[in-house]
């Protein structure tokens, strides 16, 4: 196993946030502006096209928790107490970079703590509709990106330009039909893909421009298909595949991934805003109004925070028929009402429709519980 | 007549006997709390019937309301609103949310951390026990917090007839909007139900209606400026829940009825406690009957309370819907005015609300704030942080609660409420 | 008979009895385990001393108010008041009992400013300790001394006390070395606490009561990880006792 070279071999393989970290820097000397992202619906393609640059702001580590508790509520989400505790401890460098924050009324928790955070650096939140399908949802998350537009134009005193935002969004649909072409080597059995290669890679994509990453992306799928005409390939032949939906799993939270390989199992789909899923979908090219169909592809991310949200078992049962997983875990971190409610549809979901194996494990970012997540997912296994 | 209400509970579906249990325990926990009180107004005497008749005689009004071709709504919420509910030929109740129940059938399709009110809603319909729910024609859930906006996906399959409602989150022109558009389609919708339309005037006699029973909680809430405050924080707590229920003409009627009483009082300096009791306002997380926890601990521990920044309290009441429109659109707008007010801290940023329970401690003359936040409401819990930092800026002492409708906390509750009555009193 | 006042302190483990004389000293100290009878325990020590007047604190207070007629504090202000009599500057108190951990900020004339409790669960407070103790095979009363002699710190993680005494019966089976678990059971209390001084008493020395202030380990976690001094009197267990018979004192 380990002797198969990392995918991305940039003295950077496994520590994706220390690699973006880089390009953020490098970035910055050139004078770019940094706009901090928390979230998935940031509409990215926009924030590029004004020539600024999106941060994933930090929200996955333990260490800032305990800072964070001295003011939030112990019962909240890890996402969101580290994310706090980054900030008032002043331990983000990509906040640090930042000029300004992009929020969204995801969740409670969220929309509560970026009312905590809103004085310190210009930070402005996106009214997220809850009801996608409904007639009122488009045009207001259109208005929204738009708001956000102003917002980002006044900050940074530019304009942003209509041809530019289509280019961003067209060389964002040919980055995203790369990674997926990427995704499709962990979809083979056995899988050709690690999850940290997928990571490795998706970090960088997502707040790298289209234009930047289209030829890496291509010199990666050859070495990928070089891999496969090696006939190299992650973890046993048998060895069970996992599809893990729900929250976002970063940093001290991979240890749920860890654990499924400790247990024998492989990860061949990471789903989840930290994977995947930022990925998905297509922007309507040359529709004349690009806003429009920006807001069209982000509102159709299924988030738990959406309501009903039918549109997430559809796309699992797309990724099951893909990656062909014998088992999918839902990881809930703990106190995300909106994922852990959804668990219940999906476990249903997972096991009716397709026949799977379900597995719901709700996790914070501690190490307390490995043991014990250990057992179960090594009995999950049993069951297959 | 128990033999008839027995027949009544069965043919809605109830489980006999865990209702009976459920009444059992309601019934002693009235007695002890509620009739245990002293120096209780006598027109309280109304609620002690309306309690004693709570599945019982209201339940039969409503079955002869249906008989007679009216429809039943029943909501969570006090962003649904009434007026649309009453102009269109029906009757608005609150859904039972007050008490655990059914917890291990309710944890099958819940996760354990949901906060207590959500998972008592769900306890009712699983443990059959809510003839209001059973009553319903149609159950109104709404978009607030992710608990509930989640939880509703579920409850959508217990029941056949749940209408769920979005609501924004921020308030601005769009989210204004989107409650204007969604207001107008539960009129539809309520339309549909009774099959029949709304009209300017059936709209206008229910503005009326609510804002009277408005009217007379504020009048009720008013009289508890006084020292000695007239009424409990319990009693005054119980007015409030049963808005949710009674008939509203009946209820505002009781309620101008106890007011006439407690202005004698109030003129005649008598109090439910004696003057100077310390008191105490009391802000966060709505209290559904039977929900009297904390209230019951505090107004043991030597203090009183005399307002509620709560759903079930000011919150909930506060503003009037504007009388003056004449055609059905600009009374939906002055409804859609009306409730885009009210300040649930579902709303980001939410200032209001800080403003708001700032004036009720002055006007009420608090000496302190209990901030009330139901366990896993991270709506509110969240809020407590702004909150109390406030009032510290304003030296209003504020303790923060955080809690649920067991009573295995009872005792350290109550030792914090007694610590801060004793900081209170200095 | 010279006036003397009594306060007595019946906590969920033990029962604290302190007699002052009138100017404020304390001339009779008792302790007893509280065990399943207490006010029978506590009738027992009140008959083996001779006082004007009684309040009682603690946990068991309205019991005994019922009992014996007496007035009643609760433990938040009868501890600030002990801790005054210990350190008459005190400005902050943090005292950890069986089952409740509290930190009291207090105004300069010594009333109680503000306070925090740990909520419904046992982690931070003593009782925690003893659990924790008893899983690892040590005396409390040696077990932060134990843990102080820990080269490094094994992390326990779990808040709640149920999930952490499997967490370290875990690595005890794992053949962690027993002082380094230690360790990592005291900086599990002393973070939790160490928030709730930080929300409610951010600045100044901290005075430390209660049958916990004992343990020179988690004071000395405390102060590392506060940077603030941390006052103890060895006296602190019975804080809360001489706190109620000080108020019982003054209120005559």
């Amino acid at each position: 196993m380990l002797t198969i070279p990392p995918l991305m071999d940039d003295g950077f393989a496994g520590e994706p946030a220390k690699r973006v970290l880089q390009y953020m820097q490098a970035h910055k000397a050139k004078g770019d502006p940094i706009v901090g992202i928390y979230c998935g619906y940031a509409p990215i393609e926009l924030i590029q096209a004004m020539g600024l640059v999106p941060a994933v702001l930090c929200a996955f580590s333990k260490v800032p928790i305990p800072a964070a508790e001295t003011v939030l509520p112990a019962n909240l989400c890890p996402l969101i107490k580290s994310s706090f505790g980054f900030i008032i401890e002043g331990t983000c460098p990509f906040y640090a970079m930042s000029q300004a924050v992009i929020a969204e009324t995801t969740c409670d928790g969220k929309k509560k703590m970026f009312e905590l955070i809103a004085d310190i650096k210009p930070t402005h939140v996106m009214d997220l509709p809850q009801v996608p399908d409904q007639r009122e949802a488009l045009p207001n998350w259109k208005q929204m990106i738009l708001r956000l537009q102003e917002f980002l134009e006044k900050t940074f005193d530019r304009k942003a330009d209509e041809n530019k935002i289509e280019a961003s969004l067209q060389a964002a649909n040919r980055r995203n039909a790369l990674m997926q072409k990427i995704f499709d080597y962990a979809a083979l059995r056995p899988s050709a893909l690690h999850w940290s290669e997928m990571y490795d890679v998706g970090f960088l994509a997502l707040p790298a421009t289209g234009a930047e990453m289209a030829p890496r992306l291509e010199a990666l799928l050859e070495r990928l298909e070089k891999r496969v005409r090696d006939g190299l390939h992650f973890g046993r032949p048998d060895a069970p595949r996992v599809l893990v939906t729900g929250c976002p799993v970063g940093g001290d939270a991979t240890k749920i991934f860890k654990v499924i390989e400790a247990a024998g199992g492989a990860v061949v789909a990471p789903d989840a805003c930290t994977g995947m899923k930022a990925f998905a979908g297509t922007f309507q090219e040359n529709s004349g109004d690009p806003i429009g169909a920006m807001a069209e592809r982000y509102l159709k991310i299924p988030c738990a925070c959406m309501t009903p949200n039918e549109r997430r078992l559809t796309d699992l049962s797309i990724m099951i028929d893909r990656f062909k997983p014998d088992a999918v875990i839902d990881v809930v971190l703990q106190a995300c009402h909106a994922y852990n409610i959804e668990s219940h549809k999906v476990g249903r979901h997972v096991q009716e429709a397709h026949g799977l194996p379900f597995l719901k494990v709700e996790i914070d970012y501690s190490e307390g519980d490995i043991g014990q997540l250990r057992t179960r997912v090594e009995a999950l296994f049993e069951s297959i | 007549m128990s033999e008839d209400y027995r027949l009544m509970w069965k043919n809605l579906g109830l489980n006999l006997e865990a209702h009976d249990m459920l009444l059992g325990v309601l019934g002693n926990a009235y007695k002890d709390i509620y009739l245990s009180q002293k120096e209780r107004p006598e027109g309280m005497a109304y609620f002690d019937f309306v309690m004693s008749e709570v599945h019982g005689l209201r339940i039969k009004e409503l079955l002869d309301e249906k008989a007679a071709g009216r429809k039943i709504v029943g909501a969570y919420c006090v962003f649904v609103p009434e007026e649309i509910v009453l102009a269109a030929n029906a009757t608005l109740v609150g859904l039972c949310s007050g008490a655990d129940f059914a917890i291990e059938e309710v944890e099958k399709l819940l996760p354990r951390n949901t906060c207590a009110l959500i998972k008592s809603a769900f306890g009712f319909k699983l443990g059959k026990v809510c003839p209001y729910l059973e009553s319903a024609d149609m159950i109104v859930g709404e978009n607030t917090c992710d608990g509930k906006k989640k939880a509703y996906e579920t409850l959508g399959q217990l029941v056949s007839n749940l209408y769920v409602m979005d609501l924004p989150q921020v308030k601005t022109q769009n989210g204004r909007a989107l409650l204007k558009a969604e207001y107008f389609q539960f009129k539809a919708a309520v339309e549909k139900l009774t099959g029949k339309a709304i009209t300017a005037d059936s709209l206008k006699a229910a503005i009326q209606t609510v804002n009277a029973k408005r009217k007379a909680i504020h009048r009720l809430s008013a009289l508890r400026q006084a020292d000695p405050a007239p009424i409990s924080g319990l009693d005054a707590l119980l007015a409030n829940q049963v808005f949710f229920y009674d008939n509203p003409a009946r209820f505002t009627a009781s309620v101008n009825k106890i007011c006439d009483e407690l202005e004698k009082r109030v003129e005649e300096k008598k109090g439910a406690f004696p003057a100077r009791t310390p008191r105490l306002l009391i802000s966060g997380c709505p209290q559904a009957v039977p929900n009297w926890k904390l209230p019951f601990i505090i107004e043991t521990s030597g203090a009183v309370i005399v307002g509620e920044e709560s759903c079930v309290g000011e919150r909930g009441t506060r503003n009037l819907t504007a009388e003056t429109g004449n055609t059905v659109e600009t009374m939906m707008e002055a409804i859609v005015d009306r409730y885009f007010q009210v300040d649930c801290a579902i709303f980001t940023p939410n200032p209001d609300r800080l403003a708001h329970i700032e004036q009720m401690a002055a006007q009420y003359k608090a000496d302190g704030v209990i901030h009330y936040g139901l366990q896993f409401c991270q709506p509110y819990l969240m809020e407590a942080i702004p909150v109390e930092k406030a009032l510290e800026k304003k030296n209003i002492p504020c303790l923060r609660i955080e809690t649920d409708y067991s009573m295995e906390d009872a005792g350290q509750l109550k030792t914090r409420i007694e610590a801060f009555i004793e900081q209170i009193k200095g | 008979m010279a006036h003397r006042f009594a306060g007595i302190d019946i906590g969920s483990r033990t029962i604290e009895l302190v007699v002052v004389n009138q100017s404020g000293q304390a001339i009779h100290t008792l302790k007893a385990d509280t065990g399943f009878d207490p006010m029978a325990e506590a009738k027992q020590m009140i008959g083996a001393v001779v006082y004007e007047g009684i309040m009682a604190t603690g946990y068991g207070r309205n019991l005994f108010e019922i009992a014996f007629e007496a007035p009643t504090v609760t433990e938040i202000k009868a501890h600030a008041r002990g801790a005054r009599a210990f350190f008459p500057e005190a400005l902050n108190v943090l005292d950890i009992g069986g089952q409740d951990s509290k930190a009291i900020a207090l105004s300069d004339n010594g009333k109680v400013k503000k306070f925090e409790m740990n909520d419904r669960c046992a982690a931070g407070t003593g009782k925690f300790l003893e659990i924790m103790a008893r899983t690892l095979g040590y005396a409390i009363e040696q077990f932060g001394n134990e843990a102080l002699l820990a080269e490094q710190e094994t992390t326990i993680s779990s808040m709640c006390t149920v999930f952490a005494e499997s967490e370290v019966t875990s690595l005890i089976a794992k053949g962690q070395d027993r002082r380094e678990i230690a360790l990592g059971v005291h900086a599990s209390v002393m973070r939790r606490v160490a928030a709730m001084l930080q929300r409610v008493a951010p600045e100044g020395d901290i005075v430390f009561t209660g049958g916990v202030a004992n343990n020179a380990c988690l004071r000395a976690l405390l102060a590392q990880k506060l940077g603030r001094r941390i006052l103890y009197a060895p006296q602190a267990q019975f804080a809360g006792a001489l706190g109620a018979a000080l108020l019982a004192l003054e209120a005559a």
